[in-house]
């Protein structure tokens, strides 16, 4: 297992043989032949012949599948300020351990990325090691739900979306002033769905695994209730907006009538509430303490369904890393989050795929093109002409996901110990090498 | 895995088990009544008892069950310990397994915390009560008290009033009570109920009078102020009116029935002050004495099983 030199600036050419390529927008795959020359798609078909043979780096897919490099658009970086749990680096090269060759960062980090010169940053630390990292700036000054941040600059800064990930914006009347505001720059909002009232000291889903365990619940109610009043406020605005991390039932049902509706909504899911219900809470194993929290399974079966409808766009990781020290305490204590970069496609692979029958054109559009689309940037593709971002998977591969394998800074998965299906055996990023599996 | 006996909750014990410690329990009981109160059966033993949180009753019942039993008990408590010089808890935990005991009563103020304990340390842990989650000891003493006073358990009508959504009393006793073939109800308005409580298999009242004259344990829950992150419960007036036990309700209650409470007793909220004044002079019926004396045995009994 290698990662490429990311700090790198030079291109490579590259030939993936014998792959069978996925092309989520055609909903098709067949056996081709990929070629990069000097970073750049060149050809896409069967049996490449290539003149100047000396300095490509040939790729035996045989039997693998080879996909647009995924697109996650919700993750924790943690830099600036708490690089010991991870920094652009070492998210990047946990992403491209997950086939991940693009993502969206959110704005809670120390500071806030509230202001346009937190947005360059972060593009220029993305730059130094060539990796795609889009920043999504806050809604509100400092996530503080009372002012709203210097959208329009923002915009020009280039920051990706707004979102106050980590909080819900709880005055309606501001967030109905950033739709409106957000809609003059056409600004995407990302929307973290929680009324206080009803999570405030709440750990796990209010159930009946809460209701045994003596744990405090979070109801449902606390993202509905949110979920309604922002279709409202986007229909009204015209905003365009996007719900993350929807974890209930209801809000998919919300979130499907509003797009019959009209409504300019998107969503996505996390795989944890697509893989797992509460009953898994019984141990107490606090890398289960998310937020929104893991629900019942009757919820997980209408995020399945969500995403097999179409209701639910995308699939991302919510990639949050946490210290030891801030998981190995009491369920009460430990901190909300888990990381996912590294296994966003194989647990989605193993419940969608392999349980539910989801094909994998399907999947990939999930974790590539859907997510490229909402958040209007590059990628989710392979076409001929465009810079290389492409992810070769293994589908048969079957492991038990193990903490010592993750190469986050942070170990705190929730998919530890669990039965994981594919494995990622090339992530080509930017037109390089950025990880093999070999 | 190791072998240790873990007394995290009642649920890993069968209905046969159980009723082996209520009889067991009785032995021990015959001790208390003697001249010595004391056996040599866990001499050589050290126990210690670990509060993270406020308690008077629990942490001396089980510091008389200890030293009856011959065991050398030492006391730690988490507010004069080096958690307050900034020393994290899994570094607490880490520094006391040490130390070479042979067994820790843990109490802690958070659901699920003495689990997580149990996995940290070596030897077998006792819980003395966590968070919301579970008192499995207080629960067996519990049961016991009905068992000595009932001589058989299957189709009691138990009723459970107040504050479930925050009592370990409560969750634990509804699952053993429920084992043991009991008929519980639980009687709570609806912001100190868990909204998903079906789950538990028990009938449910909002009201004490739905219940009162019909059953043959009636056990008050503390209503636990300190506990509640989440107040909406409108006043004590208005939980005077339907979930207080009063003269009136008392006198309307069957022949044979006992009332019981966890303590300590919030005097004129779950039972008024005229009720309590009854309970020295009416030992049949107010049990609540009974079960801090049967208490010790119970633990005991616990602690010589766990050790044993």
């Amino acid at each position: 297992m290698n990662f490429g030199n990311l700090k790198s600036k030079s291109k490579e050419n590259i030939l993936i043989r014998n792959g069978c390529i996925i092309n989520p927008k055609a909903q098709e795959k067949y056996k081709a032949d990929i070629l990069v020359l000097d970073g750049i798609i060149k050809e896409i078909k069967k049996n490449i012949t290539c003149e100047s043979a000396d300095n490509i780096q040939e790729i035996n897919a045989e039997g693998l599948y080879v996909c647009p490099g995924f697109v996650d658009m919700h993750v924790h970086l943690r830099e600036p300020g708490n690089e010991e749990e991870e920094d652009i680096e070492s998210g990047a090269k946990s992403a491209l351990r997950g086939g991940i060759t693009s993502m969206a960062c959110m704005p809670n980090t120390l500071p806030v990325i509230d202001s346009c010169y937190l947005v360059e940053y972060i593009k220029m630390k993305a730059r130094e090691i060539d990796y795609n990292v889009y920043p999504v700036a806050a809604i509100t000054k400092s996530l503080k739900g009372e002012e709203l941040s210097e959208i329009g600059l923002l915009v020009n800064s280039g920051a990706v979306a707004f979102s106050d990930d980590g909080k819900g914006v709880q005055n309606s009347r501001l967030m109905y002033e950033a739709m409106r505001y957000g809609k003059q720059f056409d600004a995407l909002f990302i929307l973290h769905e929680e009324d206080d009232n009803f999570s405030n000291g709440g750990i796990v889903n209010e159930g009946y695994y809460s209701a045994i365990l003596g744990l405090e619940g979070i109801s449902n109610l606390s993202e509905d209730l949110m979920v309604q009043r922002d279709i409202m406020l986007s229909k009204i605005s015209g905003a365009r907006i996007h719900i993350t991390h929807v974890s209930s039932a209801r809000s998919v049902e919300l979130i499907y009538g509003a797009k019959a509706d009209g409504v300019n909504i998107t969503c996505d899911t996390a795989c944890e509430y697509l893989f797992f219900n509460d009953s898994i809470l019984t141990n107490y194993d606090t890398n289960f303490k998310i937020k929104p929290p893991i629900r019942s399974e009757s919820d997980r079966l209408a995020i399945v369904e969500g995403l097999r409808n179409g209701t639910i766009d995308a699939i991302a990781s919510d990639h949050a890393p946490h210290l030891l020290l801030e998981k190995n305490k009491s369920f009460k204590e430990a901190s909300f989050g888990s990381v996912g970069l590294e296994t966003l496609f194989k647990a989605s692979l193993t419940k969608l795929f392999y349980e539910e029958n989801l094909s994998l054109e399907k999947i990939v559009a999930l974790i590539s093109l859907n997510p490229a689309k909402i958040l209007n940037i590059e990628g989710g593709e392979l076409k001929t002409g465009s810079i290389a971002n492409i992810s070769v998977v293994d589908i048969e591969s079957e492991n038990i996901y193990s903490k010592d394998s993750i190469i986050s800074k942070s170990k705190n998965s929730s998919f530890i110990g669990q039965k994981l299906n594919g494995e990622i055996m090339y992530t080509i990023v930017n037109g390089k090498s950025g990880f093999s599996n070999s | 895995m190791n072998k240790k006996k873990d007394i995290l909750s009642l649920d890993e014990f069968g209905v046969e088990q159980i009723s082996e410690l209520l009889v067991q329990t009785d032995s021990f009981a015959e001790i208390l009544k003697r001249d010595v109160k004391k056996v040599p059966a866990l001499r050589g033993k050290t126990i210690i008892n670990l509060f993270f949180e406020y308690s008077t009753r629990t942490k001396v019942s089980f510091e008389l069950a200890a030293k009856r039993l011959s065991a050398d008990l030492i006391n730690f408590n988490a507010s004069s310990s080096s958690l307050n010089k900034g020393e994290s808890e899994i570094d607490t935990i880490q520094t006391i397994n040490s130390m070479k005991n042979d067994l820790i009563i843990i109490r802690h103020g958070d659901s699920g915390y003495i689990n997580y304990f149990a996995k940290n340390v070596a030897v077998p842990i006792v819980n003395a009560g966590d968070g919301k989650h579970e008192h499995p000891t207080q629960a067996l003493l519990d049961l016991y008290t009905i068992y000595k006073n009932f001589e058989s358990l299957t189709g009691l009508k138990i009723a459970i009033v107040g504050d479930i959504l925050n009592s370990r009393v409560a969750r634990s006793n509804i699952k053993l009570f429920g084992k043991m073939g009991m008929d519980v109800t639980v009687v709570a308005p609806s912001m100190l109920m868990p909204e998903n409580f079906a789950g538990f298999n028990t009938k449910f009242a909002n009201n004490i009078d739905e219940v009162i004259g019909d059953i043959d344990v009636l056990y008050m829950l503390r209503m636990q102020f300190e506990r509640q992150e989440r107040k909406y419960y409108p006043s004590l007036k208005e939980y005077n009116r339907f979930l207080s036990l009063n003269l009136a309700r008392f006198n309307s209650m069957k022949k044979n029935s006992i009332v019981m409470h966890p303590g300590p007793v919030n005097r004129g909220i779950e039972i008024s002050g005229e009720v309590m004044d009854i309970k020295i002079s009416n030992t049949d019926k107010i049990k609540i004495n009974t079960q801090v004396s049967n208490g010790v045995a119970v633990r005991m009994a616990l602690l010589y099983y766990a050790l044993s």
